[in-house]
């Protein structure tokens, strides 16, 4: 990826179909060749990623570079997922990690889902833990697995007092508190092959699993990879990888409740055998 | 003129033991299918008249003709208003 200070050219006459995800606009299609243009609506900031050569151009003006971290945390996530996507590497907001019992651990939701809440208190209990949120499925012979990218576990307040944990970073944009892996008293684990399957939601009730049927299993799926829809050309591709990674594991739905905290102990032992 | 159906030039489409989603992707919306919309989608491939969408069905499933014309012609009303079919002349 090359990084370029300067004005971005404008995409006006640029014909093909926009859209949006978050703060970026994305123009994709025709071809896997043709190259995606993205731009970010902070400040002028735009990228082309170049189907054919696999690189990625990124320009930043000097209003973007004055909120760098956002502009990376955001844009620059955004250029990357789409650079990966074309060794393979499909973008799934999910969390990762691996049980005790060495089976690999896919938590798939949105950003209120619990996932980084639950990271958090499986590497405090020793785990190995990748993403708390930005994952990227691949295919690896016959299985799929999950590659991590390594960032703090980002917890909301809230979650921080769940967790009755003391220190972190401050990440003031965000409202949130960071905590790597290891501070936790866990360890990073880049690429996990998933066993499990779990789609998190927060309840009221006790800690609990549902088991979901494979079809069930591959919506929750699809749905958690919005991504799968922004590039037509490698859309099929996605859903593929999604359909084995289904195959591949038990999906079930995982109600957290508040017992965890005082319990942690429960996550050990919910998923059967 | 028949008309005939074919799938939607922005629908994706991916099976599980006998079931599917289906994925638009200009709407961005996706959709689980069962076993008989399964076979509908895969059958209108690259199109078909619902008069051979009924023969597939009678032919795979224990449906009369008319409960199979039933279901076929309900599906692809849903699927039209969701643009993953479309209608072509024949």
């Amino acid at each position: 990826m090359e990084v370029r200070l300067g004005q971005p050219d404008s995409a006006e006459g640029d014909p093909r179909p926009t859209y949006r995800q978050g703060n970026v606009l994305i123009r994709a299609g025709g071809t896997r060749a043709d190259p995606v243009r993205l731009d970010w609506d902070d400040a002028p900031a735009s990228a082309s990623v170049d189907g054919s050569t696999g690189r990625a151009t990124m320009t930043l003006s000097p209003e973007a570079c004055e909120q760098l971290d956002d502009c990376l945390r955001t844009f620059g996530m955004t250029v990357l997922i789409f650079l990966v996507r074309r060794i393979g590497w499909h973008h799934v907001h999910a969390a990762t990690a691996v049980d005790p019992k060495g089976r690999g651990w896919l938590l798939a939701g949105n950003a209120h889902a619990g996932k980084s809440t639950t990271t958090a208190l499986l590497a405090s209990r020793g785990w190995a833990v990748g993403s708390d949120d930005i994952s990227f499925l691949a295919a690896d012979r016959q299985d799929v697995v999950v590659h991590a990218f390594r960032s703090q576990i980002a917890i909301r307040p809230g979650g921080r007092d769940l967790l009755a944990r003391e220190g972190g970073a401050c990440l003031e944009s965000r409202d949130k508190t960071g905590f790597w892996p290891e501070e936790l008293g866990g360890r990073w684990q880049p690429t996990v092959r998933p066993d499990i399957l779990l789609f998190p939601v927060i309840g009221d009730a006790r800690t609990s699993i549902e088991p979901l049927r494979p079809i069930h299993v591959l919506a929750e799926l699809v749905r958690w990879s919005a991504w799968v829809v922004l590039e037509p050309a490698l859309a099929q591709g996605h859903l593929d990888l999604i359909n084995r990674l289904a195959r591949q594991g038990r999906g079930f739905r995982l109600t957290l409740g508040r017992d965890l905290f005082g319990d942690p102990a429960v996550l050990d032992t919910i998923i059967p055998t | 003129m028949t008309l005939r159906y074919r799938a939607h030039p922005e629908l994706r489409l991916t099976a599980l033991e006998g079931e599917g989603v289906v994925l638009h992707l200009g709407s961005r919306r996706y959709f689980s299918v069962n076993e008989t919309g399964l076979a509908i989608l895969e059958a209108i491939k690259p199109s078909a008249t619902i008069a051979e969408l009924v023969t597939m069905l009678t032919g795979r499933f224990e449906v009369t003709t008319e409960q199979a014309e039933q279901s076929v012609r309900a599906f692809l009303d849903r699927c039209l208003t969701s643009k993953l079919v479309e209608e072509v002349a024949g």
